[in-house]
């Protein structure tokens, strides 16, 4: 054996690289860990999670024209779109949108559906209840969102 | 009585060699409570430690940063069901455990916190911690043995075979450090615990710098020996979980298994207190020859009423920074009872009558602390040894070198 590898046997020097390496690890700013309810992950501005029903900033009215699109383009068939004529105006009011998602993939279909993008799928990925039929979410709760509890750190 | 009780306050020598035997008892009783106290701190610094070399928070929710924790687990030890295996041999399996126990605590009788600080001074100290620490390995074979399953059975085979070998090249190291009591003139050595730190306070030299580099040799060849010979990390392979499950404790729960880990703790404890003693000065604060004198004394003496006072102020800081959440009303509030108690210690600790006594105890658990954070090191950074790589490191490497140095340290001491 020659002298160098010799060396750095008899002096434990791979071991000391180790040690130095985890002891640099100790730093505070080296820690992943996430505190989760008090600290919340960052989500990307693309991801798809529960669906959202946006409404007209101006004059809060839904952006929704009940034309079904959404309903049509869904794989699993889990939106239920229901509306109305109104008879004075002659234009097809919203009754009521509902969607299952304790079914939905998230595919975004419906989304790219829409033609005046009243559905959009949000950023939103707390959505967990104690009762199936909780999943299936109605037009007040998809135009609000789901509203989890804000921990403070 | 009382006044066999009150005369000791002034004494200079431990209760053992006073005779008194009201606070021998009194130092044992605490030394027990201390130890216990420690292990559950260390239970505590593990777990962070150890998360933090992993880049882990570790416990966070039970109570601040997780202070709590290890009552929760102690809570949950005493109150989990304790099975015995049908098959298991019933006296043999009761016994283990506290056999572990009763050999490890017993060590401690003769380890010195202080001058004045141990339970007693025996002449023959150093060899009875050797030969009670060895007795750990009965308590161990017998747990292997009466769980009557395989894991604890391979387990505690490996742990005997282990902590035999290892001892060899220990016991030898020891001897090294004892003949280097007797340097200044022959025929005065010692095996005392108290009578080795004295020595190297008269030398004015910690053994570890003595002859150098073979008392460094020597404690090194003891650091290893001393991981190996408590089943730590990388020389776990008697509890080795990824192979043995838990190794000879496989079949132990709720209390019984966690005496065997304050049994285990307890004996990391105390062999770092042999190594303090040998090789790092134990009690002595750094310099006693060199600093020496009054002023010295003084500045060094207030060196643990500053350490808790920091501590406290650390934790006033953290006081400050925890959330104003209502949720964290309680957690805040227990957080500052915690800093105002670190507090008091530390204001207790300047008091001139605490002052003097308690600083040597401070030296000797700063320099057990270092070698507490050294096992959590080195279980954190470290794979663990095959079992012929370890014997190999035993018997081939350990054992020759140990013996060279205990023939080198003969030489250079007779030529001097």
């Amino acid at each position: 054996m020659s002298l160098a590898p010799l060396l750095r046997k008899v002096l434990l020097v791979d071991l000391l690289k180790g040690l130095s390496v985890t002891f640099k690890y100790q730093h505070p700013k080296e820690i992943q860990t996430e505190q989760y309810p008090m600290q919340r992950p960052e989500i990307a501005e693309r991801y798809r999670g529960l669906p959202r029903l946006n409404v007209n900033p101006d004059n809060a009215q839904t952006l929704c024209i009940a034309c079904d699109l959404c309903a049509i383009a869904c794989p699993e068939h889990l939106i239920v779109v229901k509306s109305e004529r109104n008879p004075t105006t002659k234009r097809k009011e919203l009754i009521s949108w509902t969607v299952d998602v304790s079914r939905c993939m998230f595919c975004g279909l419906c989304e790219e559906a829409c033609s005046t993008d009243a559905l959009e799928l949000s950023q939103d990925y707390e959505f967990a209840t104690y009762d199936r039929n909780h999943f299936i979410l109605d037009r007040e709760t998809l135009e609000k969102g789901t509203q989890p509890t804000v921990y403070e750190k | 009585m009382l006044q066999s009780f009150l005369s000791y306050m002034n004494s200079t020598v431990t209760p053992g060699e006073a005779g008194n035997y009201i606070w021998a008892t009194i130092y044992i009783l605490v030394i027990f409570a201390m130890i216990s106290l420690c292990v559950i701190i260390m239970n505590w610094g593990e777990r962070k430690a150890l998360a933090h070399f992993q880049i882990r928070l570790g416990p966070m929710r039970v109570g601040p940063h997780g202070l709590l924790q290890p009552f929760a687990d102690a809570i949950k030890l005493m109150t989990k069901e304790d099975i015995m295996p049908a098959q298991a041999d019933k006296l043999a399996y009761w016994m283990a455990p506290y056999v572990v126990l009763v050999a490890v605590f017993t060590t401690y009788t003769v380890i010195p916190f202080g001058r004045t600080h141990a339970v007693t001074d025996m002449n023959i100290g150093i060899m009875f911690i050797l030969g009670v620490a060895s007795l750990e390995v009965l308590g161990i074979v017998l747990a292997g043995w009466a769980s009557n399953s395989h894991y604890p059975l391979l387990g505690s085979l490996r742990s005997s075979a282990q902590m035999v070998s290892y001892e060899v090249a220990m016991g030898l190291t020891v001897i090294s450090a004892i003949m280097m009591t007797s340097l200044n003139e022959t025929g005065v050595g010692t095996l005392s615990m108290i009578g080795i730190v004295l020595a190297q306070y008269e030398q004015g030299a910690w053994f570890i710098f003595k002859f150098f580099p073979l008392g460094l040799i020597a404690f090194a060849i003891f650091a290893i020996a001393m991981v190996a010979e408590t089943n730590r990390a990388p020389f776990d392979l008697p509890e080795a979980e990824s192979e043995l499950v838990a190794g000879f404790h496989t079949e132990y729960s709720g209390f019984r298994w966690s005496l065997f880990m304050l049994g285990e703790y307890a004996a990391m404890i105390a062999v770092s207190s042999v190594a303090t003693t040998l090789w790092l000065g134990g009690w002595m604060r750094p310099f006693p020859n060199w600093l020496a004198g009054p002023t010295w004394d003084f500045i060094f003496s207030l060196f643990p009423a500053i350490t808790f006072l920091i501590l406290a102020g650390l934790t006033f800081y953290n006081v400050a920074r925890m959330p104003k959440h209502p949720a964290f009303k309680i957690q805040t509030a227990g957080l500052a009872v915690f800093g105002a108690l670190l507090g008091f210690i530390g204001l207790v600790f300047l008091i001139p009558a605490v002052r003097v006594r308690i600083f040597d105890i401070y030296w000797f658990m700063i320099k057990v602390a270092i070698f507490m954070y050294l096992y959590i090191w080195y279980r954190a950074t470290w794979p663990r040894y095959r079992f012929d790589q370890l014997m190999k490191v035993g018997w081939k490497v350990l054992l020759p070198t140990a013996l060279g140095v205990l023939i080198l340290t003969a030489v250079v001491g007779v030529l001097r």
